[in-house]
């Protein structure tokens, strides 16, 4: 019963966000040794409470998230990342025979618009509010951030074109390849949200992710007072606050530009 | 919870919590014995209360652990805005200081 018991809270460790789950499986583990040996609660229920910790601390990851960039937080490695993928992609289907005709543009352009149109209709395309000031960069820097957004679904779209070809080698009225097809129209709908996302949590200056994310107020107040996620771009260019609880006055997320006194973070 | 004005209101639950550790029950298990909440109620609640800075846990020291031979426990501590906000909860819940007495001393 005992190896059971802790079988069901390494099992709930799983859930635990992997920097934490170390001291949250020892902290539940000495307790447990603790129940047994009181006694004066059920040992299993004690256990399965451990999933609804586990739960809450992974739901709350975001809000206690490590200070530390991800492998992704450089621009330029996001790009090699998709060009990697691609180059990946390309080599896989070099074995595959030629098509027997080209593919025809229509239906790269039919794939495209059903992606753009599903996503039109599950995510929001707006990448937040970037007011004016005295801080605010060049048109030149600002320019790279739409460049750099550019590049990113470029190499998504030389992603998708590398699985038509895979589905034209395989024939048109093959299961696999309308299958595959599918599968690319899914593929790219999720890849497009995930550039548009992407590119909403970098910092339009240097382009790099935002981290340190903090929530400010409460869910519960939001009706009285600010309620966001704010995050912060670790050269100091500015700040973004990430409405909670979209309203008429807060709904998007909004940037700020410090000045150049905070260069020193 | 609910913060407005520099008053933190507590729900029931995380009310109760505080009571317990502010009585000395400092860890997670003696809080669920104090109060009768079930363990999936009590550690996500003293995480919420942890983050909010109304309690801070700590580990105890392991070599006092291994002389009684037995694990490391990690027990949790009202800070001086928890301490704060159980005495406002104690107002508003008055029947909460009849579930433990609050330790003279304080944690």
């Amino acid at each position: 019963m005992k190896i059971l018991r802790h079988a069901m809270l390494r099992a709930a460790a799983r859930l635990v966000p992997s920097q934490e789950r170390a001291e949250w499986l020892e902290e539940w583990s000495a307790e447990l040794w603790y129940a047994q040996q009181s006694g004066v609660v059920d040992a299993d229920r004690f256990c399965l409470g451990a999933f609804q910790d586990a739960l809450w601390l992974r739901r709350h990851a975001s809000q206690r998230a490590p200070r530390t960039a991800s492998w992704l937080a450089s621009p330029s490695r996001c790009l090699l990342f998709l060009a990697g993928l691609d180059a990946a992609a390309l080599l896989a289907i070099l074995p595959v025979p030629r098509p027997s005709a080209p593919i025809p543009l229509r239906a790269i352009f039919l794939l495209m618009g059903m992606a753009c149109l599903i996503l039109l209709a599950t995510t929001r395309l707006s990448l937040g509010d970037y007011p004016a000031s005295r801080s605010a960069p060049s048109l030149a820097t600002r320019m790279r951030r739409w460049i750099f957004l550019a590049a990113k679904m470029a190499l998504i779209l030389a992603g998708m074109y590398a699985g038509l070809l895979l589905a034209a080698s395989l024939g048109e009225k093959t299961r696999t390849a309308a299958v595959l097809v599918d599968a690319l129209l899914c593929g790219s709908v999720l890849a497009f949200r995930w550039a548009l996302h992407d590119q909403r949590r970098r910092c339009p200056v240097c382009l790099r992710l935002l981290t340190n994310p903090v929530t400010v107020g409460q869910r519960a107040s939001w009706f009285l007072e600010w309620n966001c996620i704010e995050l912060v771009c670790l050269r100091g260019h500015g700040m973004l606050y990430i409405p909670e609880n979209p309203t008429s006055w807060f709904g998007a997320q909004r940037w700020q530009y410090l000045d150049s006194s905070w260069s020193g973070l | 919870m609910i913060r407005m004005a520099g008053e933190t209101k507590l729900s029931h639950t995380a009310a109760m919590i505080l009571q317990a550790l502010g009585a000395g029950h400092v860890y997670g298990l003696s809080v669920m014995e104090m109060t009768g909440l079930p363990s999936g109620t009590v550690y996500p609640a003293m995480r919420r209360l942890e983050r909010d800075g109304l309690i801070r846990s700590q580990w105890e020291s392991q070599s006092i652990a291994d002389a009684g031979k037995r694990p490391a426990r990690k027990y949790y501590r009202l800070t001086r805005a928890g301490k704060a906000t159980l005495e406002a909860s104690q107002k508003r819940y008055p029947l909460l200081a009849k579930l433990a007495p609050v330790a003279e001393t304080g944690q």
